[in-house]
């Protein structure tokens, strides 16, 4: 009330001079009576508030006009005053400090006035006011009283929309043709309506921040203002285009008020007489009787006669396949089921052996009735005479046609799908023998795990080398053992056969060290000789090359040569070849000149190539990328491969120049195997993953196959012409896989798993089959496990 | 309709009968012509009845034990169980063959070695070695020698009473896979050491029972293991598989043998050889031929029963070869399926056993006009078949050594079509012989049972056996000596 109470004083200071004019106004002011004006002026204000900005603008001009002509304008600039003080107070303040002065110069004259009027009252003196009544009394011409009643004030509300004040007056024009005007029209008092601001570029911003409350987005069209709608309004358009009334409290029916009756009314409203025809038989009706007539002499309508019993049509029920021929077979034509006939069960009189007996009976009734294999019990009756109703007849007859008229009469493509022919084609692995399937023979001897086995060309021995440091040789076929030597403490890591076939070379490495041996107890003295001939024939080369100024040069040798004490000498090892890391993986060249080796720790001599007949030890890599994990020659071109713990690198030996970076995408490859046509890799890592690499396709496995339980520790093709591969995995198995590789490129290798081979034992440190290897011709393959024992499988 | 017949009393039930024709292939005990046409036998009768009626038949003075064949089958249970087991009606005329019965071979001796016995032999009254040589005396039985040689490179020979009579005075210088007696004072041996070497064994029955095992011949010419000789003692003849692919013919007389390749010869610097005590008291020969045209190790070799100028040998190339000796050319190869490890002829069936490393032995046509190269499978070892030999009785039994750790005898009549229709009809065994040593003990694991590397089935000791459990295992039937 505080704000309506300044801006009532001021509207008084203001307005003070229409006073004179107008005096039951100012009884009112001080009566305090100002709802109505106030409220008009809200709702003034309320339209106001809309564009403020507009009132802001206009503030100055209209109060200098109001200087001008104050009588005139009695609301608009009391409305802009008060707002702008209230509203909008940092806008325009000079302007605003300068219109205040301007209203203090009319204040004092307003006071002037107000003090006249004050005197005024005074003299009237008479002239009270009661609060209750809507009355004042005074004193009439005779001394009576009179009672002076007030204007009875409307109480408009404000959104009283007869009379839009601010309305432009322009008319139903559009508002293009103010366009090159800074007003849009005219209001009622023909005052120039401003356009409204176009929106500032803050502004416009600030409005697309914070959307008022009821923003439509719409321009008025009238106005050019952005067009807002109140609850009201947009309830009304909500109606409207719903196909309602807008108004409220619209009956659409109302209640019909007959002002014509079929009743006799007593005072009915035409006096006009019976019309005639209501007196003379209709001629319309007699010449229709008389057509009646007519046929029923002609006979064409024959008089009604009441039915009789025999005549009465019979409900009887239709046959739907009374007439139904078979027909071809058709999806669209499905025949009706049809029940099959009544059997022995059904009889009145079943033979004994259909009876149920009480147990059955028994399981018959404890059945659900929906899940009973026939919805009867066969039951024994001497004649039919005896047959009692058959009860449930009409239930079941019933049953039988819901389920004719129920069953979808359809013949469903159904999808069948075989989930075995989803499954790709692969032939049965009967069809794919020979592979080994069972452990023919069980090579005991070693203490400790088996870490290598190799089957020697001819295929008549096999070497293994164990935990104990020993390496073996025994008969492949009969498991007789007929070699041992112990060429180390530490484990023999790896046994690999030279692959020659007049000499009998065994490399075997155990830690730093690569022995080469020569196991003359089993060879005839001719291999004897061509063995120890090979071996010896490098003696003396890498010295005297060394000498030859290449030592100034190389610090120190990638690995020296040397002969092991006389105690191996004797037993046949010839050579040891120490290098600088242990060595865990030898792979010879199949020329037999060269092998490789790999010691995963040795970084820069992690890959060693070796010549045997130089004895010459070579590094080919100064720095790898990994750790590098084995290493093979490809089997007929010179290609290197390299398998560091992601990734296979191939070289060109002769170019010296990487081919390829294979990414089997395994996370530690642990060995790997070139398929004997060189155009196939398999990839065994820990990760229990065995990968087939096919070289041509991609650097990304062309199939992945995880049988295992456990790492992988070992994969080998078979490289005597037999399409298998095999893998040794830490879970204590060996598993066959046939594998065939077709000459044709277009056609994918065929990988079938083949035979599982289990019975290595897993140690206690979860070691399984630590290696395996076939055999050069036969479909038998070798196995070496941390049990102890090396297995034939054939 | 067998619940048609069985609707009737009682009475016809017991005299259920079916009409059986016997036959038989052997011609000792043949039926006379009057009983040779169907006889009506009650369903219920079983083997020991049916062998009756036989006797019966046969009128033979002492009974003789028979056993009936109903196709491919031995008949173990009654034939009317038999019947209703195979799906044979009751009404048709059944052919029975009916053979002389194997009696269960028991266990009579093992000879236990230091190490791993490959190497056996028998010298009896029927075995070759004394056939060979009329002009002597025989051996009579009970006298008769069972060779056997060992991983530690000795020959022994024992009597009997698992005695051994004699040592070999010197040792090969690895094991030995095959020895044999070329008569009954000669024993010829072959070893791991590339070497053949023929013995003289002398019993000197003025020194009490030991007698002398003695060198008298050592033959090089393999390159490798000597894996199997065969002797045949009228032609002076050796022949030796070897793991170099080759098959060897040699000289039983030190006379006839080329001499030894010095390139062969062990050289002076193997210290093994300085060992040996007295390296050079023993002559040694050379081969007389070495025919190559395997393409493997040739596992074993034999003469053809009939003829002793053919030999066949089996080799790891999975082929069976048929050489002349004469000319010492190849003439015919057989092409089986697998590595073939042993074989033996079956003189009266023309056909060569071989037994194969996948655990089957097969039976083979060896005339080049065969047309199937597998006339019969055998089936049931479950290891490597590594010896066989032939009934010395029968022409149609066989005994086969595996690495399974079994002796497996066989009657190859006893033939059923192939599994599936396909392939060769596949036999079953009669008996299995396990091994003494293993009994009582765990069942080993796979590929860890005793290897059986050595059979011979000789009608006097019956079926010795040699293997990896350091033993000579004897098995006999309990009747033994046969009347013939």
């Amino acid at each position: 009330m505080q704000g309506s109470q300044g801006r009532k004083r001021k509207l008084i200071l203001r307005e003070a001079p229409t006073i004179e004019q107008n005096p039951t106004e100012e009884d009112e002011f001080q009566s305090g009576l100002l709802d109505g004006i106030l409220s008009q002026s809200e709702s003034e204000n309320d339209d106001d508030d809309n564009d403020e900005s507009l009132d802001d603008e206009n503030s100055e001009d209209q109060l200098d006009e109001e200087e001008e002509d104050e009588l005139d304008s009695d609301e608009i600039p009391s409305e802009d005053e008060g707002e702008s003080d209230s509203h909008q107070p940092t806008n325009g303040i000079g302007a605003r400090k300068m219109a205040k002065e301007k209203h203090k110069s009319t204040l004092e004259t307003d006071s002037a006035t107000t003090q006249e009027l004050g005197l005024d009252d005074r003299t009237d003196g008479s002239r009270r006011f009661d609060e209750g009544a809507n009355y004042i009394i005074t004193q009439d011409a005779n001394g009576n009283e009179r009672y002076i009643y007030r204007s009875i004030d409307p109480v408009y509300d404000s959104d009283d929309s007869d009379a839009p004040d601010n309305g432009n007056t322009i008319g139903n024009i559009s508002l293009s043709f103010y366009d090159s005007y800074p007003h849009i029209g005219y209001d009622i008092n023909g005052k120039k309506i401003q356009r409204p601001a176009k929106g500032e570029a803050l502004d416009a911003l600030l409005d697309s921040i914070d959307i008022p409350k009821g923003w439509t987005g719409l321009t008025d069209p009238a106005t050019g203002k952005p067009l807002e709608l109140n609850n009201e309004e947009l309830e009304v358009l909500k109606k409207l285009t719903r196909n309602e009334v807008p108004v409220d409290g619209y009956d659409p029916y109302p209640e019909m008020i007959e002002y014509f009756t079929g009743k006799t009314e007593i005072m009915p409203l035409s006096a006009a007489p019976e019309p005639k025809r209501r007196f003379v038989p209709s001629k319309h009706e007699a010449k229709r009787v008389m057509k009646m007539v007519k046929a029923i002499r002609e006979g064409r309508i024959q008089p009604y006669k009441a039915p009789t019993d025999e005549e009465q049509p019979e409900t009887k029920g239709y046959d739907l396949w009374a007439d139904e021929a078979p027909r071809p077979d058709h999806p669209m034509n499905i025949p009706a089921p049809k029940l099959s006939p009544p059997g022995y069960e059904e009889s009145y009189h079943p033979p004994p052996e259909y009876l149920p007996d009480k147990a059955e009976r028994a399981a018959w009734e404890a059945q659900d009735e929906e899940d009973r294999e026939r919805e009867y019990l066969p039951t024994d009756h001497d004649a039919l005479r005896k047959v009692p109703g058959y009860d449930t007849f009409v239930k079941e007859r019933f049953e039988r046609c819901l389920d004719l008229y129920l069953a979808p009469r359809v013949r469903r493509s159904k999808l069948n799908i075989d989930p075995e022919a989803l499954l790709p084609k692969l032939p049965s692995p009967d069809e794919l023998r020979p592979f080994p399937t069972v452990c023919s023979v069980l090579f005991k001897g070693h203490k400790g795990g088996v870490r290598s086995v190799a089957i020697d060309p001819s295929g008549l021995f096999l070497a293994s080398g164990g935990d104990d440091g020993a390496v073996m040789i025994w008969e492949l076929r009969s498991g007789r053992q007929l070699y041992t030597v112990n060429i180390a403490d530490e484990p023999v890591n790896v046994v690999k056969w030279r692959p020659s076939k007049d000499t009998m070379v065994l490399s075997a490495a155990a830690g730093e060290a690569i022995y080469l041996l020569a196991p003359f107890s089993i060879m005839s003295p001719e291999v004897e000789n061509l063995s120890r001939e090979v071996l010896d024939a490098g003696w003396g080369y890498a010295a005297t090359s060394s000498t030859n100024g290449t030592s100034s040069v190389q610090k120190e040798p990638a690995a020296k040569w040397s002969r092991p004490e006389s105690k191996l000498l004797d037993q046949g090892v010839l050579v040891k070849i120490s290098v600088r890391a242990p060595v865990k993986a030898i792979d010879w060249h199949r020329r037999g000149d060269y092998f490789s080796t790999v010691s995963p720790k040795g970084q820069s001599s992690a890959v060693a190539i070796h010549t045997l007949s130089k004895h010459l030890t070579q590094l080919p890599f100064r720095r790898l990328k990994g750790l590098a994990q084995t290493a093979q020659f490809h089997p007929s071109k010179p290609i290197f491969f390299v398998a560091t713990q992601h990734t296979i690198r191939s070289y060109d030996l002769s170019r010296q120049e990487l081919i390829k970076i294979l990414q089997p995408g395994a996370r530690w490859i642990s060995s790997f195997d070139v398929h004997p046509g060189g155009d196939n890799l398999i990839v065994g890592s820990y990760d229990r993953r065995l990968l087939w690499h096919d070289l041509d396709l991609s650097t990304r496995p062309y199939k992945t196959l995880r049988y295992h339980k456990k790492a992988i520790r070992a994969v080998k093709y078979h490289h005597g012409g037999l399409p298998l591969f095999a893998d040794a995995s830490d879970d204590g198995t060996v598993q066959i896989f046939h594998g065939k590789v077709v000459e044709d490129m277009m056609e994918n290798a065929t990988i079938v798993p083949l035979k599982v081979l289990k019975g290595h034992k897993v140690t206690d440190k979860s070691l399984g089959v630590f290696d395996v290897d076939w055999h050069p011709r036969e479909p038998w393959c070798v196995s070496a496990g941390a049990d102890g024992t090396c297995r034939l499988w054939c | 309709m067998s619940g048609d017949l069985e609707q009737p009393g009682p009475a016809q039930e017991q005299t259920s009968k079916i009409r059986i024709q016997f036959i038989t292939r052997d011609t000792d005990h043949e039926l006379p012509a009057e009983a040779s046409a169907p006889i009506l036998v009650a369903t219920k009768f079983r083997r020991y009845a049916l062998s009756t009626l036989i006797n019966t038949l046969l009128d033979t003075p002492t009974p003789v034990p028979f056993e009936f064949l109903i196709l491919g089958q031995f008949l173990r249970t009654s034939i009317e169980d038999f019947l209703t087991a195979n799906g044979i009606s009751a009404e048709t005329t059944l052919t029975v063959e009916y053979v002389r019965a194997l009696i269960p071979p028991l266990h009579v001796a093992s000879f236990e070695h230091d190490s791993w016995v490959s190497a056996i032999d028998v010298l009896s009254g029927s075995s070759p070695a004394s056939i060979w040589t009329n002009n002597s005396p025989g051996v009579p039985s009970g006298q008769e020698k069972i060779l056997s040689g060992s991983d530690d490179g000795l020959l022994r020979i024992w009597n009997m009473s698992s005695e051994v009579e004699a040592i070999s005075s010197v040792s090969h210088n690895n094991h030995i896979t095959n020895a044999k007696f070329l008569s009954p004072t000669r024993v010829v041996s072959a070893s791991f050491d590339r070497t053949i070497r023929l013995w003289k064994y002398e019993s000197m029955p003025d020194f009490g029972p030991t007698s002398t095992l003695t060198p008298s011949v050592e033959l090089y010419g393999h390159k490798a293991s000597v894996d199997s000789i065969a002797v045949h003692a009228p032609s002076s003849r050796l022949l030796s598989a070897s793991q170099d692919h080759t098959v060897g013919i040699w000289s039983s007389k030190k006379t006839d043998a080329p001499p030894a390749p010095q390139s062969l010869l062990p050289s002076s610097s193997n210290k093994r050889r300085k060992l040996n005590p007295n390296p050079n008291s023993v002559s040694q020969r050379g081969s007389l031929a070495l025919m190559t045209g395997h393409t493997a190790s040739v596992t074993s070799v034999s003469f053809a029963p009939n003829d002793p100028t053919v030999a066949y040998s089996s080799s790891l190339d999975h082929t069976l070869r048929t050489w002349d000796l004469a000319t010492r050319t190849l003439v015919d190869t057989r092409t089986t399926a697998h590595a073939l490890s042993c074989l033996t002829p079956l003189q009266d069936l023309g056909l060569v056993a071989t037994g194969t490393d996948a655990r089957s032995i097969i039976l083979i046509d060896p005339r080049a006009s065969a047309t199937a190269v597998s006339a019969l499978t055998l089936r049931g070892h479950t290891g490597t078949v590594w010896a066989l030999s032939t009934d010395p009785s029968s022409a149609y039994g066989l005994a086969s050594g595996a690495l399974d750790s079994t002796v497996r005898i066989w009657d190859v009549r006893a033939a059923r079509p192939g599994s599936g229709g396909i392939g060769a009809p596949e036999v079953e065994c009669v008996y299995t012989i396990e091994r003494e040593s293993g009994r009582g003990r765990k069942k080993p694991v796979r590929g860890d049972e005793v290897k059986v590397f050595g059979i011979v089935w000789d009608g006097e000791v019956g079926v010795v056996s040699a293997g990896s459990d350091k033993r000579v295992q004897v098995n006999r039937s309990p009747q033994g000596v046969r009347d013939s």
